[in-house]
This record gives structure tokens, sequence and C-alpha cells, in this order.
């Protein structure tokens, strides 16, 4: 038997996806950098009449929180957003070590910058910049212009080249 | 070379490693008609239109149906029978079962359609049954051909009920939803048999284009009455089958004496290649190698005046211990499988979303998005992430978004109107 690293379902061995979740068993797990999917969200907070989504209780973070859902990696990524996040691909050789690291994503081919955005908490809204990128900071299929700020909302798409993301907070 | 079917078999792993557990193992089952002269002897057909007239259809709809069925018409032979039942409220016969020799007449029946009324189908299904089993034929090709654009209220079941009649008397259903007000659930479950399908069509437009390809199909059907038959080692099982060419859809498969199981697959058309997908359990077995499934097909060929052909294939377990054993995964195998996959999380999701639990459904809608992304479906993967996020922000899915996912996921839906804005990559 196979433990399923998405769901924690046991799978027969010979299993390419896993039968309860549907991911992917074959291709090995990339080694995360931030915490990846671990408990559920709550459930039965949808309300029919007045849809109002409750975030996953913060743990250790006091601040303000975002889910960044990388599309072809499947990978979730849980960040403290009390502080300004750059998003782009990390560069030993020149020092740069973005807090979202899309190297790991195939953010090369992509073309996503070594510095290519900025995630900020400001205003109690959560906010996108493009840092003047090659390949562009993209909301919702809109391309933004350098240097000014978008608001996000729960569920917007945001692509950095053309690697695809899901913002959820 | 006689005629027949040949078929392929293609293993997720060539070699499996020596278990003490069972494990599973993919099976792709491929077939093709071989030696069939150049030119089939046609089968009479016998095909009844059921087509809604409520006033939805009012317009484009209706007239883009009359145009359809008047080109069936003309392609019509001498042998083939022709019918046409109408429901609204109420379901009438607009031209009784009978031979296509008056064309003009029968087209002139058909132009005095009017649309008007609410949605009945199970009075127009009962009647259209009814009416499609009156002419005697020997032999040939029966099809109910319905179409509707809206929703039927209160006689969902029995219209489930009138389907699965038809589909064991060897008939068959075609079920097109035109627009995106119809329900798809109600279409897929009627057509969840042998010899039918359900399809999504977009605009009227397509009405003519798809209404002539059926025509083909059933023009160029070559088996008829195909049954899948598979023998098992103790210890072994069936898990699931799926057909996975020419669309996407789950096959009933049961055991019907011990070890062995059985599938109805219908009659086969020439123009389309027959490919199933099955999951196997193996027993443990030790290194070595060992018959694992004897896999019957039985098949008549009316063309050719052949009943009760067979064609054979074993499927051997080639062990080996774990030292020797890589992972590789056959690709093809692994290009349906993903598909395969996409397809049950999204019919999950819905069941789901049915249930109230919109967590589970936009998570496995999210995966089915994933599943769908890295098998270079891009245009797909899209519609599914929206879908997702709808259900996220607002709690339900849009009834376009459901329906081009249910049958975009199926490989049911033809090239779209207008271009992916976002490229692909």
């Amino acid at each position: 038997m196979q433990t399923c690293s998405n769901c924690n379902s046991q799978q027969l061995n010979g299993a390419i996806f896993c039968a309860d979740c549907g991911a992917s068993l074959f291709t090995p797990r990339r080694k995360e950098t931030t915490m990846s999917l671990s408990a559920p969200m709550p459930s039965g907070v949808i309300d029919t009449a007045e849809p109002v989504f409750i975030p996953e209780p913060e743990n250790e973070a006091t601040g303000p929180s975002l889910t960044l859902v990388i599309m072809n990696s499947g990978r979730r990524i849980k960040l403290d957003i009390s502080e300004d996040l750059l998003i782009g691909r990390k560069d030993n050789a020149r020092g740069i070590y973005p807090d979202v690291d899309l190297g790991l994503d195939g953010g090369y081919d992509a073309g996503v910058s070594r510095r290519h955005a900025i995630l900020s908490f400001k205003n109690h809204t959560y906010q996108i910049e493009d840092l003047g990128s090659a390949n562009g900071t993209f909301v919702n299929g809109k391309r933004l212009a350098p240097q000014v700020a978008m608001v996000l909302a729960n569920g917007d798409e945001v692509k950095c080249g053309t690697l695809l993301m899901r913002v959820e907070f | 070379m006689s005629p027949g079917i040949r078929l392929q078999r293609t293993l997720s792993r060539a070699i499996l490693a020596e278990s003490d557990e069972p494990q599973l193992l993919y099976v792709l089952l491929e077939a093709t008609p071989e030696g069939m002269p150049a030119q089939l002897p046609k089968l009479p057909l016998n095909l009844c239109l059921v087509i809604d007239r409520s006033s939805s259809m009012r317009g484009d709809r209706l007239n883009q149906v009359k145009e359809a069925a008047g080109r069936i018409i003309d392609q019509l032979g001498p042998d083939d029978y022709f019918s046409l039942v109408v429901f609204n409220d109420r379901a009438d016969v607009v031209v009784t079962a009978q031979r296509a020799t008056n064309k003009g007449d029968l087209k002139r029946m058909i132009g005095g359609i009017e649309a008007a009324g609410g949605t009945e189908m199970a009075t127009g299904m009962a009647l259209a049954l009814q009416e499609i089993q009156r002419p005697m034929l020997a032999r040939g090709i029966s099809r109910l051909m319905l179409l509707t654009d809206g929703r039927t209220y209160g006689d969902e079941s029995q219209c489930v009920d009138i389907a699965r009649r038809a589909q064991s008397r060897g008939i068959g259903l075609t079920a097109l939803g035109v627009g995106n007000e119809w329900n798809e659930d109600l279409l897929e479950t009627m057509t969840a048999r042998e010899n039918s399908r359900a399809q999504y069509i977009t605009s009227a437009q397509e009405i003519s284009k798809v209404f002539n390809e059926e025509l083909q199909r059933m023009h160029s059907i070559f088996a008829q009455r195909v049954q899948l038959q598979i023998a098992s080692r103790p210890g072994g099982m069936i898990r699931s089958l799926d057909r996975v060419r020419p669309f996407i859809a789950p096959v009933p498969i049961v055991e019907e004496a011990d070890l062995r199981w059985a599938a109805n697959l219908g009659d086969w058309p020439s123009s389309d290649v027959q490919a199933y997908l099955m999951e196997v359990i193996v027993p443990p077995l030790g290194p070595g190698d060992f018959p694992l499934l004897k896999i019957s097909l039985r098949y008549d060929l009316p063309g050719a005046n052949l009943r009760d052909q067979v064609s054979e294939e074993i499927v051997h377990a080639n062990v080996r211990p774990v030292a020797q054993v890589t992972h590789e995964v056959d690709s093809t195998v692994k290009y349906w499988l993903e598909r395969l996959v996409a397809f049950r999380l999204q019919a999950n999701a819905w069941q789901s979303v049915e249930a109230g639990h919109l967590e589970e459904a936009t998570r496995a809608l999210q995966m089915a998005g994933t599943r769908l992304f890295e098998a270079g479906e891009i245009a797909l993967a899209q519609t599914v992430q929206e879908e997702a996020t709808r259900l996220l922000r607002s709690g339900s899915a849009s009834e376009e978004g459901r329906k081009r996912i249910k049958f975009g996921t199926r490989g049911l839906m033809g090239p779209q109107e207008g271009g992916d804005p976002q490229g692909q990559r």
C-alpha cells in the first residue's frame, strides 16, 4: 500500500492517481518550502442565503494571512502577510531569495522574473503590485501596469508570466 | 483475412513487482475492425426523432431542427424507416413510422410544427418508443434521437425508465441538449447505457451538423450486440471499466459468475475507434509469468451475415523481484487515465454540490483542473478553475459552466466558437 501525500488515504501499489482525492501518486512530491495543505477548511460554513466565507483559523501568525494555490502543481502555500511578500525566482548567485519562490513550480519556463511582484496587506485589503517584470503580472486576465498596486478579491486568479495561481483569504 | 475485430491491449506497467499484497494494474483495450469490405452493405435504419416544441424552441432552434430533419430524410434509403414525435405539454406523432419514400410529403408534415407550451418529456418519450417499435425489422439499427432545450418536471424518473426499456430492447438513445436551460443530469442518466450518448449543443447552428454526424454513425455500424467477457485468475478482480474512446463514459460491469465479469458494449460504428480502460486488482504474486485475464469480445457482423463471433486476448502478469522493477508508467495509459480521473473528479464535485458539501466540491473541481492542466487541456482546465472560483465565492456554479465541464471532460463537445483569450501554454 502507499499513502497519498495530499489526503493521507491508503492506496494500492500500482495506483497512479489517488482514488479518493485524484492527486498524482506517481510524481514524487517536491520538498515544500512553506506549509502545504494540512487540515481541511471548516465545513458547513456556507449559508445558502448569504454566502459568508470564514477563513482558516490562524495558528502561529498573529497578523493577516493569505493562501496561494499554484495551478500546475496543486501546491498550496499559506503565507503570513503582516509584512510585504516578494514573489519571484530564487537566485543564489545574486542573493535574491523571494518569499514565494516560483522557480519550484516551473517559474523559469513560465517567464517569472527573479523579482516579479509584491503581495501586501494595506488598509484592510490584499494588494498585488508588479515590479516591472519582463512578462507581466495579470489579475483575472488583465495585465497590471508596473508599480501600480491592485486590490485583490478572494478567489482572484493571478498570473506571473504564464504561471497561473489563485489567491484565497 | 476474415472479417472481425482486432484487440490490442496496453498495460500501465509491463513488469509488476512481486508483492504479498494486492496491487492495481490498468489495462487499456483498443479495438479496430479488420477484414471488412471497403463498402459495407447498409443495414436498414429505424430512426425516430423526438422533438421538444415548447415555446423556448420558437425561432432559430425549431427552424434548424426542421432543416436538419429534412437533410436526414434526404439521406435515408428505401429500406430505412423514419418517424417523428413532438412534445410540449402533450405529445403528438407528426410522422408515423414509415419508409422514407415520399420525402416531399414528410418534409411538409415537419414544416407545419409550431413551438408553444411547456415541457413534458416523458409523454414524448413514451409515444416515441411506441412509434419506433411499430415497424417489425428483422435486423437493423433502431435509434431514438431526442432534442430538448428545457427542463421537464416531475417525470424525470419516468424518462429514465422509458430510456432503459428502449435500451434493453436494443433501441439506442441519442439525447441532445441545446442552450443552457436543460437538465444535463437527466440526459446523462438516460443515456448511461449501451448505444446511447448525450451531447451538448451550444448553438442552434450546430443542430444540423450533429444530426448528420449521428446519421453517418448509424450508417457505419459494422458490429452489433458487442459483449465483453473477462475471466480472472483467483484473487483477481475488475474494479472498474470505462470507455475512453470515442468519449469517456463509465460502463456497467458485473461479476455474473465467480471470477467472470461481463459488460454490454452495444453497436459499434466503423467511424469511431473504440477504447476502454480497465482497473484490475492483481492478487499477491511471487516472481514468474502468470496468466491473469482472459478477455473475450463477442459480437455479430450483420454486414457479413456472421453472428456470435469471438475475439480473444490473454493478459499475463510478468512479476519480478522489487529490485528489478522500474516505476515507469506507459504514457498512453497515463494519457487516458488523466482524463478519466478529471472526469470522475468533476462528477464527484457535482454530487457534493447536490449534497451541500461545497468545500469538498470545490476541492474536487480544483483537482480536476490540475489534472486537465497537466494533461494539456488548458482551455477546459481554465473553465474548471473559473467554476471552482465561482463556487467558492457564491456557493453555486453557472449553468453553462457545468455543462461545458460535464461534456468537455467526456470529450463530447465539438470545437467551440471563440478562441481562448488567454492563449495556450
